[in-house]
């Protein structure tokens, strides 16, 4: 009975329903409170991961065959996840403290906070799929009030977001309910289901769209993006960045590797391959040519899912570890890019890409956070990125060696997009990188300041995370992913070698070199500082800028791809409106019979009435 | 101790930096002197390139004033160790012996010279810098395409014959020549375009197009700051080369006459870059992101193609 377990779920999410219903003055208190309350579920989750295993359990209602438990477990996989995920919650908590973004109604935004945490602490400890539900739905709605604290026209993106992340979780729901009559529990470490027949394959698919949608990959992705316009940065780095990936790929690895057996050589390892190469290249290419920081951001947050769905889908050791690193090694850098972007829109006002640039000697916290993370989030080594998209590879490549199914004869397509997706991702963040830090600093942006302590020490603490997790890979393999996937023999999966640390070091003396032959010239002429060279023309500087935004016209403008980019831009691809779409005609039927004459209705109950006269006299027959 | 010393004689001395700076040195030599045969000039002598070098390490360091400076001064540092590391773990591999990385690391660390080529000239506030470097990020992006279904083609040509975890091993991959089949021969030349892309040489030179934007990406850069992109360039005349001679070619080796033949390779496909180089006029950005992807692409997937049935049916020259 580890009573521990206990804290990190309901504490915050007592103090957050509180929160919810103070009045709105008091937002020093709710900031102190949900800083003081989000640290020690921190703390906790410490404890919980240094402790290892341990369960408690209360048993609340017994009906039959059908028993409801509080069963909480701290299994390893969740725990180490918990860790990540409670810290993220402090991090973000000590950004808000002194952001100046325009929060409406901050009793909401700061206890949906905590409910979020809570609700997250009970997905991952919760050892039950009833409760493991309720926690999802508790996330899914603090999700919907944090998007539309962000002031008019969030509710949009919060409706949306709500709407496309409940219909996955009325999947979850019936999943879970088939789940429940195949296996005859509840209980997830007892539960193992082979998918040889339909219904389970019915099941798993479920379970698996409500992952996916939650984690953000497509097809069901669009709902990121939206909130991304229009949500605070704060609320895009904790959710969609940091916790959701956490959460969605959690149950993602849950239901693969525990939940249900997957057959190496059957179709379903495919669907995930296909998901996740699709979502890594399409979404890459939509966010090449974004306008907005955070909108661009946000389908980075959907195009790095690819990878990790697709280190799972590969079913080999290296790939799932992999994907499971890319996980966490895709909240870290993801969350700080948002921060930046965050820090970016508070000190100037725009997240326009057009009307930035130059901020690099301004703000340069904020810029040396966003290229490490930039670089980090496009595979250069040896940043943490590029350790978790190795080992993808490695198990893409491994699963074409090993397995028989389609999926795995495919292994080049699923290699070359995710490969190529990350030189993409590498192209957008190079736009990025141009327009808001380097380039030239647009008049209107002369008095730039950067951001107070509260908000750059987050990212800096993100942006060393991706430094450390990168050169000394090895460490989060060994602490968190190999005993969380149960993988014993370490780095003996690997079939590429990669020393990550004598690369560091190896760099560091090129450049050594470097700063020697610099040297050494600085000492036989002088450093002379000039304006730019401007062929002899006299520019006013708003004229000379070049802003990011015109690099890859060259690749939306080309025959075939403009057509998709127009295609996109009007919303044809977005099940969201092609939902939308069909729920107008369905309601529009209704509406044609809904006229409000009175004759009109009692023909309708009378026809009712005799169909149902009918089929009872065709019982009795 | 031993092991750290070793390390650091490689990568300063042999075949690191100097050794790689010397045989680069003859190379962009041999650069200027085929291309002086072909246009029917006498072409520099053999210490010309060296003594630009040092030439430029003597002149005034110029630093726009708008230009963000950290990042202005510390890009060529970045890509010159870039390639260093890259070119330290190819001959490793020639060497047959395992370094650093396998062949993805070896694709990813390529990327580093262009990344920071493009920062630098982000950096440099000039308008002409950044059309250079929307330039060269779009290049990056065409030759990446078919760079990595080339090496697609070259783990399915050698999978068959290596053991399991060894299948991305540069040193194992340096074992084998996939260019003696029809996707090999295939994923080799387009291969060898893209390498002539990386080194931004004619008909690729789109970054720096002098004609059109100054030089483009290099146009602020002057003095010492300049003779390091100089340095890097240098180096890379050695190591994307030898990239295709390991991953293509079968390697180097390590008896007499095979280091002459590796010696033979090497220069052959200098030689071939050079005569693209001087046989062909500069293509515009739309043109060339068009090639790679459309005609390289397609030519690619037909050889992946080839080379799966090659395996399954146990066809090698397919």
């Amino acid at each position: 009975m580890d009573t521990i377990l206990l804290y990190p779920v309901f504490i915050p999410l007592a103090v957050g329903f509180v929160l919810l219903f103070l009045p709105r003055r008091a937002t020093p208190l709710f900031k102190a409170v949900t800083l003081v309350v989000s640290l020690l579920a921190f703390v906790c989750s410490v404890l919980i991961l240094s402790r290892g295993e341990g369960s408690y359990h209360w048993s609340i209602l017994e009906l039959g065959a059908f028993r409801l438990d509080l069963l909480l477990s701290a299994a390893p996989l969740g725990s180490f996840i918990l860790m990540f995920a409670m810290g993220f919650g402090v991090l973000i908590t000590l950004y808000s403290l002194n952001s100046r973004a325009p929060i409406a109604r901050s009793n909401e935004y700061y206890g949906s906070i905590l409910l979020t945490i809570g609700g997250a602490a009970g997905i991952l400890l919760s050892n039950h799929l009833l409760f493991l539900l309720i926690f999802w739905e508790i996330v899914t709605a603090s999700l919907y009030i944090l998007i539309s604290t962000g002031g008019k026209s969030s509710n949009f993106a919060a409706t949306k977001s709500f709407a496309m992340i409940g219909v996955s979780d009325a999947g979850f729901l019936l999943g879970v309910g088939i789940v429940w009559t195949l296996a005859g529990t509840f209980v997830i470490s007892d539960i193992s289901v082979a998918t040889t027949s339909a219904l389970p394959i019915i099941a798993f698919l479920l379970l698996m769209l409500a992952a996916i949608t939650k984690a953000g990959a497509m097809p069901l992705h669009t709902w990121v993006p939206a909130g991304g316009e229009y949500a605070p940065t704060s609320v895009m780095a904790l959710l969609p960045a940091a916790l959701d990936k956490l959460l969605g790929i959690y149950l993602l690895v849950l239901i693969v590797k525990s939940l249900f057996t997957l057959d190496p050589n059957g179709p379903l390892t495919t669907v995930l391959a296909v998901i996740g190469a699709a979502t890594i290249v399409i979404a890459v290419m939509i966010a090449m040519v974004q306008h907005n920081l955070k909108k661009l951001l946000s389908y980075h947050a959907v195009s790095q899912v690819g990878y990790m769905i697709l280190g799972i889908a590969t079913l080999t050791p290296v790939g799932i570890a992999g994907g499971v690193f890319h996980m966490l090694n895709n909240a870290i850098y993801k969350c700080c890019l948002f921060l930046c972007g965050g820090a970016v829109e508070e000190a100037t006002g725009t997240a326009d890409l057009e009307r930035l640039g130059g901020l690099g000697a301004k703000m340069p916290l904020t810029f040396i956070s966003c290229l490490i993370a930039a670089l980090s989030i496009s595979g250069i080594p040896p940043l943490n990125g590029f350790a978790s998209k190795w080992m993808v590879y490695q198990g893409v490549v491994q699963m074409g060696q090993t397995q028989s199914s389609a999926g795995a004869g495919l292994w080049p397509v699923w290699l070359v997009a995710a490969m190529f997706g990350s030189a993409l991702t590498l192209a957008s963040f190079v736009k990025i990188l141009h327009s808001v830090f380097l380039s030239r600093s647009p008049d209107a942006l002369r008095d730039v300041k950067e951001v107070p302590w509260a908000q750059t020490l987050p990212m800096l603490v993100l942006a060393c995370l991706c430094v450390v997790f990168g050169v000394f890979y090895e460490g989060p393999l060994r602490w968190f992913i190999f005993p969380a996937l149960g993988i014993t023999d370490g780095p003996a999966i690997f079939i590429g070698s990669w020393n990550s640390i004598l690369a560091t070091v190896l760099l560091l003396i090129g450049v050594g070199v470097g700063v020697g032959v610099l040297w050494i010239a600085a000492f036989a002429k002088k450093v002379r500082i000039v304006p730019t060279w401007t062929c002899g023309e006299i520019q006013r500087n708003d004229d000379m800028i070049i802003p990011g935004t015109h690099f890859y016209k060259t690749i939306s403008s080309m025959g075939g791809l403009k057509q998709m980019y127009g295609g996109q831009e009007r919303g044809y691809f977005d099940l969201y409106n092609q939902g939308g779409r069909v729920g107008l005609v369905l309601t529009g039927m209704l509406r044609w019979l809904h006229t409000g004459v009175l004759p009109m209705y009692l023909t309708w109950v009378t026809l009712g009435l005799l169909v149902v006269l009918l089929c009872l006299v065709a019982g009795i027959w | 101790m031993i092991q750290a010393l070793t390390n650091l004689f490689w990568i300063l001395i042999f075949p690191g930096f100097v050794f790689t700076l010397a045989v680069g040195l003859v190379a962009a030599w041999l650069v200027r002197k085929v291309s002086a045969l072909v246009q029917y000039r006498v072409g520099p002598p053999v210490y010309q390139p060296a003594a630009d070098v040092m030439k430029l390490l003597g002149k005034e360091i110029l630093i726009p004033q708008d230009a963000q400076r950290a990042v202005f001064v510390a890009a060529p540092l970045i890509g010159l160790s870039g390639v260093l590391l890259l070119s330290t773990v190819l001959w490793l591999a020639l060497a047959q012996r395992e370094f650093v990385g396998d062949i993805i690391v070896a694709i990813y660390v390529m990327v580093l010279p262009s990344l920071a080529l493009i920062l630098g000239s982000s950096a440099s506030s000039s308008p002409h810098a950044a059309i250079g470097a929307g330039r060269e990020m779009k290049l990056v992006l065409s030759y990446e395409l078919p760079l990595l279904l080339a090496f697609v083609v070259v783990i399915i040509k050698t999978s068959g014959a290596l053991e399991a975890g060894e299948q991305l091993s540069l040193v194992a991959i340096a074992q084998h020549t996939p260019v003696l089949s029809i996707s090999g021969m295939l994923a080799f030349i387009v291969a060898l375009l893209c390498v002539q892309a990386k080194l931004g040489f004619v008909p690729f030179d789109i970054a720096e197009s002098e004609s059109e934007v100054a030089s483009g990406v290099m146009i602020e850069y002057s003095g010492a700051l300049l003779a390091l992109w100089k340095l890097m360039q240098t180096l890379m005349l050695v190591a994307l080369p030898l990239f295709l001679v390991t991953v293509f070619l079968g390697g180097i080796g390590t008896s007499v006459a095979s280091v002459l033949g590796g010696v033979g390779k090497y220069v052959l496909v200098l030689v071939l870059v050079i005569l693209i180089k001087n046989t062909n006029p500069r293509v515009r950005i739309d043109q060339a992101m068009r090639f790679f992807w459309f005609y390289c692409g397609t030519a690619l997937l037909a050889a992946v193609v080839l080379a799966t049935l090659g395996n399954y049916y146990g066809v090698g020259w397919l």
